[in-house]
């Protein structure tokens, strides 16, 4: 990184003191590029990263139903769907692979199982591997590592299995318990299984805790995660927190220091029948302890609500954060999304525009080939004066 | 949008550490309080290097690649801290980090980045908003930048931190690891060779690809 000096005219060029420590007398070139350049300075910090989501589930639910709407089909789908699923816990319990792609098992305290072997620190090095599953009780906890992916720590009372470890995708499964993931690889990359919702890493650290009814609640710390089920998106930045519900899904996500009467009535909201009078007064609670900050807890709330309340909390919303330049009453009542991106992305607590690029693609974009490398080079050469 | 910097300053997290202390100080303290877990810490170390390893960055990638990695190498960098065993060395450590982070974009690719390094000097970035610019300075400043990133790997960072970062020369050395010496000269002869080449853009070509 370093060179050393040659010539007399870079010793005279070393008196430039100006472009060294801006002392002396002002150089108008250097000044007219500090002028020019400074657009492109680095912003304050503000840890928040765009997303990653593969969404069929839905898709392929779909299809199932309607061969299933054929009797005898059906009978036959379950006798094979039974005897399958029989098999598959059978080898499950009887033999864990311990080949193939696996994570680092560290900092191991008590006697976790992986499978049903009992690993303790004093031993030689575990790994986990695709497929298996690593169990605390209440007096042990571990840590997972990946060198492409970060580190997640597993406290007492957890059961976490490792679904896939691919150059881009990272995936476990939390059965119950608590984890917490610093997570270094690229936002999308890795994803955790609840039975109540999909965690997605933003790049961040998190908490991820699930309840033994398969509830559960995430924490962020650093950026930010996506929280999502069954096409319901939550967005949870850091200093915030939000519930998730078996079937329902994710809630409403707000920040840690939102008043007590804020943060119950989100509960509320969350918990209760949509109509329900007990719901709507929730709403009317949330709407008249909003702060300027939780414009993340409103902005959730637009896609949660219906008709006059839509309207209500378009008009609090709008009240503590005016929305940007391109976007509309008219819109944002009609949930146009990309209304609500704009509005979103003017809470500066992340990006989402890549958050709805891995949504939509199910399938990574193809690498170009080298003929169409080739025409952009050849493009961009001829810009060149 | 008043509200919105109301929301930025008061959010807890790092996003509301105090940036008023960007030069010097107890930076060893803090890089043991991170490694001991102390997020505020981490939060604050962030506030105070991410112009450097913004500038890292923006030397390297393209401009719209910057910012997310400018992340990436905090987080690549927060669960590795307590590996680091010469808190000194937290500086130099985290530039590392981020050159490295820069040469895993260009080897890895994008969907969207068809370019190797050498074509960064020649890609034509998106233009950013600006509101102290016209379009015709701000697609010379484009120019400029394509310029600096066209030069050699030791000139081309320091001049990033020094002209667009708006860091002394000092600071690019506190805050890189490097000597005074090598950043001064680097600064210099770097500034030589951008002369050149801006000296060459002005003067109407005779002739002969660039």
């Amino acid at each position: 990184m370093t060179t050393n000096p040659t010539n007399h005219e870079e010793e005279k060029l070393m008196n430039e003191n100006y472009l060294w420590d801006a002392s002396g007398t002002p150089d108008p070139e250097i000044q007219r590029l500090e002028s020019l350049l400074a657009d492109f300075r680095g912003a304050e910090p503000a840890l928040v990263l765009p997303a990653k989501l593969v969404a069929t589930r839905g898709k392929f639910r779909g299809v199932f139903v309607h061969l299933l709407s054929v009797p005898r089909l059906a009978a036959a789908a379950a006798i094979l769907i039974a005897a399958g699923l029989t098999l598959f816990f059978a080898l499950r319990s009887i033999s864990t692979p311990d080949t193939g792609p696996a994570w680092e098992v560290a900092n191991i305290q008590g006697e976790p199982q992986i499978g049903v072997k009992a690993i303790a620190a004093n031993q030689a090095p575990s790994r986990l591997h695709v497929g298996q599953t690593i169990v605390t009780n209440s007096d042990s906890r571990a840590s997972l590592s990946q060198a492409d992916l970060g580190e997640i720590r597993i406290d007492p009372n957890s059961r976490v299995r490792l679904v896939q470890t691919d150059p881009n995708r990272k995936r476990i499964q939390l059965d119950v318990g608590t984890i917490h993931a610093a997570i270094w690889a690229p936002p999308g990359t890795f994803v955790v299984d609840t039975p109540s919702a999909v965690a997605i890493d933003l790049g961040c650290a998190y908490s991820l805790q699930v309840a033994p009814d398969g509830s559960g609640s995430i924490r962020t710390t650093l950026g930010w995660v996506g929280f999502h089920l069954n096409g319901r998106d939550s967005f949870i930045p850091a200093g915030a927190i939000c519930s998730t519900r078996r079937e329902l899904g994710p809630g409403v996500p707000y920040f840690e220091d939102a008043t007590p009467a804020f943060r119950e009535a989100i509960a509320q909201f969350d918990s209760r029948p949509q109509d329900s009078p007990a719901r709507s007064g929730a709403l009317a609670m949330i709407l008249s302890e909003a702060r300027a900050q939780d414009a993340l807890s409103l902005w959730h709330l637009l896609s949660r609500t219906t008709g006059a309340e839509r309207t209500q909390v378009y008009t609090r919303f709008a009240a503590l954060l005016p929305p940007p330049r391109g976007v509309t009453r008219a819109g944002i009542l009609n949930l146009d999304q990309s209304m609500l991106d704009l509005w979103w992305n003017s809470l500066e607590l992340g990006d989402i525009s890549v958050w709805r690029f891995w949504e939509q693609s199910a399938s990574p974009q193809p690498a170009p080939n080298s003929q169409q490398l080739l025409q952009k080079k050849q493009s961009l050469l001829k810009q060149q004066p | 949008m008043a509200a919105l910097s109301e929301i930025r300053s008061s959010r807890p997290g790092p996003a509301a550490v105090n940036l008023s202390n960007d030069t010097g100080g107890p930076d060893d303290s803090l890089v043991r309080a991170a490694q001991s877990g102390d997020r505020a810490a981490f939060g604050l170390l962030y506030a105070r290097y991410s112009r450097m390893v913004h500038g890292i960055l923006l030397a390297r990638v393209p401009l719209s690649d910057v910012d997310d990695l400018l992340q990436d190498v905090f987080l690549q960098a927060l669960p590795r801290l307590g590996t680091l065993r010469e808190v000194s060395h937290f500086p130099g450590w985290l530039a590392s980090i981020a050159r490295n982070r820069a040469t895993d974009f260009h080897r890895r690719g994008k969907p969207n980045d068809e370019f190797d390094e050498e074509s960064v000097s020649v890609q034509k970035e998106p233009v950013a908003p600006s509101t102290r610019h016209s379009s015709h300075s701000s697609t010379e400043a484009h120019a400029v930048l394509d310029a600096i990133r066209s030069l050699p790997d030791a000139y081309r960072e320091p001049l990033v931190l020094r002209l667009v970062e708006g860091m002394t020369g000092p600071e690019i050395a506190a805050r890189t690891g490097l000597t005074h010496g090598s950043v001064r000269v680097n600064l210099h002869r770097g500034m030589l060779q951008l002369r050149e080449i801006l000296g060459r853009k002005a003067t109407p070509p005779t002739g002969g690809a660039l």
